[in-house]
């Protein structure tokens, strides 16, 4: 598809998203975004799969156009609290918090807001061109791909994820395993055996998703927060007042250039397996510290430390729909929860969904546009009143959050036995957190387990049982490799570190 | 320690329940074929990690200690109890009353002490999770033995 015809294309999606009906959910999504970015505790993840309930009444499009609302929304929201409390809403605004609430002592926290909406407004903006513009043709080409390579394609996506989430790799691919199995109850793909149902009927669609993914994310998160002193409990928020929104003409031409760079480096980013939006704001955040001409000012309330990283993570949470919508294969959670929501609308993403589902691919982009203009429209005169829910001590706003997700875990399939796995879940998660383990390859690894599976024997039944298919295709060679060099990196760095420390003794 | 323990007992059992299930050959693998090796998988990594944690664990500093500040895990319990008791209790009273209890609970166990708080703030909330989710989005809660 050339470029003309993707604007062709685009501008038949802006009919879709247009209808009053998309129009609505879009708002809908951006509303429950920013409120899921506010507050702390409730991250995308968990907002996503708590709303998946809401959209069974919808079609595929409505749906996925209000949850990825959701998902950028969250990117909108989150940078609220960081700026006026230093408490990051979700974990892709920790940087905005260092210079972003230094502006705010000083009285500055209205442009730092203002600076925050606009980046995100044009890293968005951009970002979605990107899509636009790359999308199709990635798509034509992974059609090509045979379950060899998307089985060395996932394992790659494993792997890396794994790698980069911060932790210890062994722990992170552990539960990554322990996803791929809990992935394996219910009916086997490939031969239709029931497998670790232990006889019970409930079991044979598997382990639901939406559980697992609430349990681990929301009342994991909510168990942390049940744990504090009693002091913070009781805490109630003061909200500053806000005198002067609009930010002056030097802090626009200061901070141009940091959202141009920020929205460059948050696309990038997006695009490789991991929590992309969390690294490309710790990426733009470095570099627009080293080139800048007066360093010392970060850290004391630069403006290009909060216009440069919010820009990153809009432009990398845009960016990681490119996987998910082309590859069918996310690469960070809350393109998996999202990638559940395509399975339950009876849409399977890969390379062939966008020639299959075109009202749906081009009516969600445009969606994205749309939905960052509400999205400006929103954070800039609602900021006071979003930053009010804060008000809310959290000795009541966690039983309140606990009420939404048993309710809206069993109105997905009206089974006492979802709610029962969400608890299993919530209790694992917070044991998980205490013990320093990522949730995140757990929950990857469940959604895309059972693809894993069926590519891996469909692979081995292609070969006749030789392991060599993975090696000889090309493309499946190139993830291996790059595979096995993500995995030996941590060893070579311990290496050459011992090597260092014996020659400095010598 | 105790996790990876954990992590290595539940391989084992994934191994030993899928090999009951058919494991097959890579010409032809059955269904417990997959699963079977992601179990010894699992076995080996927690195993590497046992053993890296036994040979450095004086000189690695441990990352779940600080990874999240010790507070009340009492507290953490009694929440997850009152959790499990008033969701067990849903089939029995009800979604309405089951609400009520589930609020009532978890804000005490929060330390809201005043009564009249607990049970102001806990009748809104179910009222209004009734209405949204019963009454407006026609979710076919469980209504219990008496029928609320």
């Amino acid at each position: 598809m050339d470029a003309l015809g993707s604007l062709q294309y685009l501008a038949t999606g802006f009919g879709v998203a247009t209808t009053s009906e998309n129009l609505f959910y879009c708002l809908a999504g951006a509303i429950v975004g920013t409120l899921v970015g506010v507050l702390p505790g409730l991250g995308p993840i968990a907002g996503i799969a708590l709303l998946i309930p809401a959209t069974f009444n919808l079609n595929a499009t409505s749906a996925i156009i209000m949850l990825a609302g959701i998902y950028y929304g969250a990117m909108y929201g989150g940078s609220t609290t960081s700026i006026l409390l230093n408490v990051p809403g979700e974990t892709a605004s920790v940087m905005t918090c260092i210079d972003g609430y230094q502006m705010a002592k000083k009285g500055r926290a209205g442009p730092a807001l203002a600076i925050c909406a606009i980046g995100s407004f044009v890293a968005g903006g951009l970002a979605i061109l990107g899509l636009v513009f790359l999308a199709p043709p990635l798509a034509e080409a992974a059609l090509a791909f045979g379950p060899p390579e998307f089985f060395s394609l996932m394992v790659f996506g494993f792997v890396v994820l794994s790698n980069v989430t911060g932790g210890s790799l062994i722990k992170s691919l552990m539960m990554a395993v322990v996803g791929l199995i809990i992935g394996t109850i219910g009916l086997d793909p490939v031969s239709g055996n029931p497998r670790f149902t232990f006889g019970y009927v409930s079991l044979l669609g598997g382990i639901e998703f939406v559980a697992v993914a609430i349990g681990l994310f929301g009342i994991g998160e909510v168990l942390m927060n049940a744990e504090q002193p009693v002091e913070i409990l009781e805490q109630r928020v003061l909200v500053p007042r806000l005198r002067d929104l609009y930010p002056s003409l030097r802090d626009l031409k200061q901070s141009v250039g940091a959202i141009l760079r920020g929205t460059g480096i948050g696309f990038g980013v997006g695009l490789v397996p991991g929590p992309a939006p969390v690294i490309a704001t710790y990426a733009s955040y470095m570099v627009e510290k080293r080139i800048s001409d007066h360093p010392e000012t970060f850290g004391h309330g630069a403006i290009e430390g909060v216009a440069g990283p919010e820009s990153a993570n809009n432009a990398a949470c845009q960016a990681a729909f490119i996987p998910l919508f082309v590859l069918g294969i996310p690469f960070a959670p809350p393109t998996a929860i999202l990638l559940g929501a395509l399975l339950i609308h009876g849409v399977n993403p890969g390379p062939a969904m966008i020639a299959e589902h075109p009202q749906l691919f081009w009516g969600v982009v445009a969606s994205m546009y749309i939905g960052n203009v509400i999205l400006l429209l929103l954070n800039l005169p609602f900021v006071p009143l979003f930053a009010n829910i804060l008000r809310i001590p959290k000795k009541v706003l966690l039983p309140l959050v606990m009420l939404f997700c048993l309710t809206g875990m069993y109105s997905v399939n009206n089974f006492m036995l979802d709610l029962w796995v969400m608890l299993g879940c919530g209790a694992l998660g917070y044991l998980m957190r205490k013990w320093a383990y990522e949730g995140a390859p757990l929950l990857l690894a469940l959604v895309l387990g059972p693809k894993l599976e069926v590519a891996f024997r469909q692979s081995l039944m292609i070969s006749h049982g030789g392991f060599g298919i993975f090696v000889e295709r090309p493309v499946s060679l190139v993830f291996l490799v790059a595979t096995l060099g993500f995995l030996l990196l941590p060893l070579l760095r311990y290496t050459v570190r011992s090597l260092g420390h014996r020659a400095a003794a010598v | 320690m105790i996790p990876a323990l954990l992590l290595l007992l539940f391989g084992a059992v994934t191994a030993g329940l899928s090999f009951q299930i058919r494991v097959g050959t890579l010409r032809a693998p059955g269904p417990g074929f997959f699963p079977f090796y992601l179990g010894l998988l699992l076995i080996l990594l927690a195993g590497i990690h046992l053993a890296q944690s036994w040979r450095w664990r004086s000189d690695l500093p441990d990352d779940s200690a600080d990874a999240a500040p010790h507070g009340s895990w009492q507290r953490v319990l009694l929440f997850l109890v009152a959790t499990v008791l008033s969701t067990g209790s849903l089939t029995v009273v009800g979604y309405p009353l089951a609400a009520f209890v589930l609020m009532a609970l978890l804000l005490y166990v929060l330390g809201v002490r005043r009564w009249a708080h607990v049970v102001v703030i806990a009748v809104c909330a179910a009222g209004a999770s009734y209405a949204l989710f019963v009454r407006w989005l026609q979710i076919p809660l469980p209504t219990g033995r008496f029928g609320l």
